[in-house]
């Protein structure tokens, strides 16, 4: 009982029961379909990629704030990359990419934190300039890399195989170690958790708050804006909508992975269970042959059970959420 | 010559949030090794002031003295780090933290690999369940736990313990034993006591008028963001202190006048 209820309080097991009961039913309605190479392999893929930006979105709710601007902070980013490119190179328009993300992330945590306002404003103002930004330097169009770009070491990197796996899941993975040492082995992730969990008392403590928040929003646009260059080296094919909605995802993914919005208690590991719930429902509701539209409803349904679940496990742990 | 100067010197301090006036002209010396007592009504300004003095509220105008150096930047890291530890009524610990965490937070003690800084868990546990074991916590509650499941008084505890551990200059008591039972009381009455005769500042803010005016050498009664008193408790008794914080300021022109 003690290991189990040590599990609920690190908010994954929420989204470990989660990915189990998914997987019973899509496997008692469509074994054949759902357990094939190919499914499994696009799933793994999609989910990578919005996992790096649901992990993000999970840093910024730890911190007990929001980031509605990661879908398109993922497509300015990787239509920065691919842009860039024939003037940087890939090297250079990768960083000059990553740079912007950078700034936009930092720009966003300092007005939410040295103005005082509510992130979801600032954030949806950076989801509406940034996406502006797209069309305007896209003009509209369609944007590729060019031969010599797609046969880049660092694009085969970023975007083939390693070692026989999608890269993209092979980064997840380094990246989410990272991460995970960085939250809960290291003082910046102790002071992350003190800023979301009591920002009163953290300041007590002399905890720099605003920097840990500020520092939130430039790690959250970092890897929305990674995971925008991983799907480009994959598919170097830039369009206006890159990333459109993939906010609502992202949210989504984090809070069924069991990221309370109420801060500093969540998991990175559930976003990215979180993230595996949401790719499967949208790849299986298209495998049965369902109208596309019905994926919203099924996230919506699912994110509001997963709210309940978590917050009931939360409760009967003894939190006071 | 050494000059000898107050730990800490309030000169003429307002503090002001928009059109009210928090802190009206302040002015208090508090030594080294005496105990404090911050009195006065509920909005006399006593949280406020105390809120100046670990950097929380940065004054509208006036002066801040701490070991005789004038303090330019208030922040609470900065005072944290002069030695001037808080032990407030709400605030102090994260419910979302284990307290080996919330112990040590803002202090975390590291150990470097490859230039990265890592918390020193193992350092962390032992330090903080030594020192929550002799504050008296429940032998099942291990420092791994979140402090949400602690009592009050458990809470206050880990606040004190972590105030003696670090080794501070100054403690700042803000209604230290709320929600405490008779016997947690007399504990950190004691421990407050312990703390000013190893040469500490102790400032001990509370409503219990006969509570502090058994502990504390000096009285410094606030009432509508001004100092309306600043006496050695042996100037008065418990009733005519309690008398001062109903009556106000009156009281005092009264006396003085006498």
């Amino acid at each position: 009982m003690t290991t189990l209820k040590q599990l609920v309080r690190g908010q994954g097991l929420g989204a470990i029961i989660g990915v189990v009961v998914m997987l019973a039913v899509f496997s008692l309605v469509d074994f054949s379909g759902w357990w094939t190479k190919q499914t499994i392999s696009n799933v793994v893929q999609f989910t990578a990629i919005l996992g790096f930006v649901a992990m993000g979105q999970a840093l910024v709710i730890l911190a007990k704030e929001i980031d509605l601007s990661v879908g398109s902070v993922y497509g300015l980013t990787g239509v920065a990359f691919i842009t860039l490119e024939p003037t940087l190179g890939v090297p250079g328009s990768l960083i000059a990419a990553l740079c912007i993300a950078a700034l936009v992330g930092f720009l966003q945590g300092i007005a939410v934190v040295r103005g005082q306002l509510p992130s979801m404003i600032v954030t949806l103002g950076g989801l509406f300039t940034a996406r502006g930004i797209i069309y305007v330097w896209t003009g509209g169009s369609i944007h590729n890399f060019s031969e010599a770009a797609r046969d880049h070491p660092l694009t085969r990197l970023l975007g083939g195989d390693l070692f026989g796996i999608e890269a993209a899941i092979f980064w997840l993975i380094i990246v989410t170690v990272i991460l995970n040492f960085v939250l809960w082995y290291t003082p910046f992730g102790n002071w992350l958790l003190a800023t979301g969990g009591d920002r009163d008392s953290a300041e007590s403590r002399g905890v720099r708050t605003d920097r840990a928040k500020i520092t939130a929003f430039i790690l959250c646009s970092l890897l929305a804006g990674f995971a925008g260059i991983l799907t480009l080296c994959d598919q170097p094919q830039t369009h206006v909508t890159l990333g459109e909605f993939m906010e609502l995802d992202a949210i989504a993914a984090a809070v069924i992975g069991g990221c309370l919005l109420t801060g500093g208690r969540g998991s990175l590991i559930g976003a990215i269970l979180g993230a595996l719930i949401v790719v499967s429902f949208r790849y299986e509701l298209i495998a049965l042959g369902a109208p596309s539209s019905w994926f919203i409803s099924f996230v919506g349904a699912v994110l509001i059970v997963a709210v309940i679940f978590n917050q009931k496990l939360a409760r009967w742990v003894g939190h006071s959420v | 010559m050494t000059t000898i100067h107050p730990l800490i010197q309030v000169k003429n301090v307002d503090l002001h949030f928009g059109s009210f006036h928090a802190l009206k002209n302040v002015s208090v010396d508090f030594n080294a090794g005496e105990l404090v007592g911050l009195v006065g009504d509920n909005g006399a300004g006593k949280t406020t002031l105390i809120r100046v003095l670990c950097g929380i509220h940065t004054p509208s105008s006036g002066e801040v003295y701490f070991d005789g150096k004038l303090v330019e930047t208030f922040h609470p890291k900065l005072a944290i780090d002069q030695g001037i530890e808080t032990i407030q009524q709400s605030v102090g610990l994260c419910d979302n933290l284990s307290i080996a965490r919330n112990f040590f937070l803002g202090r975390e003690p590291v150990r470097k690999f490859m230039g990265v800084p890592f918390l020193d868990f193992a350092h962390m546990r032992s330090k903080s369940k030594s020192v929550i074991r002799e504050f008296g916590l429940r032998d099942n509650v291990s420092v791994d736990d979140e402090v949400e499941r602690l009592s009050g008084g458990e809470r206050q505890s880990v606040k004190i313990g972590r105030a003696v551990e670090f080794k501070n200059r100054v403690v700042i008591m803000d209604e230290p034993t709320n929600h405490l039972s008779v016997r947690e009381r007399e504990h950190v009455n004691e421990l407050a006591m312990q703390l000013k005769e190893n040469g500490l500042l102790v400032i001990y803010i509370t409503h219990d008028i006969f509570q502090v005016h058994k502990l504390a050498d000096r009285i410094v009664i606030m009432e509508n963001g001004e100092k309306i008193e600043d006496a050695a408790t042996d100037a008065m008794t418990a009733d005519e202190l309690e008398e001062v914080i109903r009556q106000g300021g009156r009281v005092v022109e009264k006396r003085e006048a006498v």
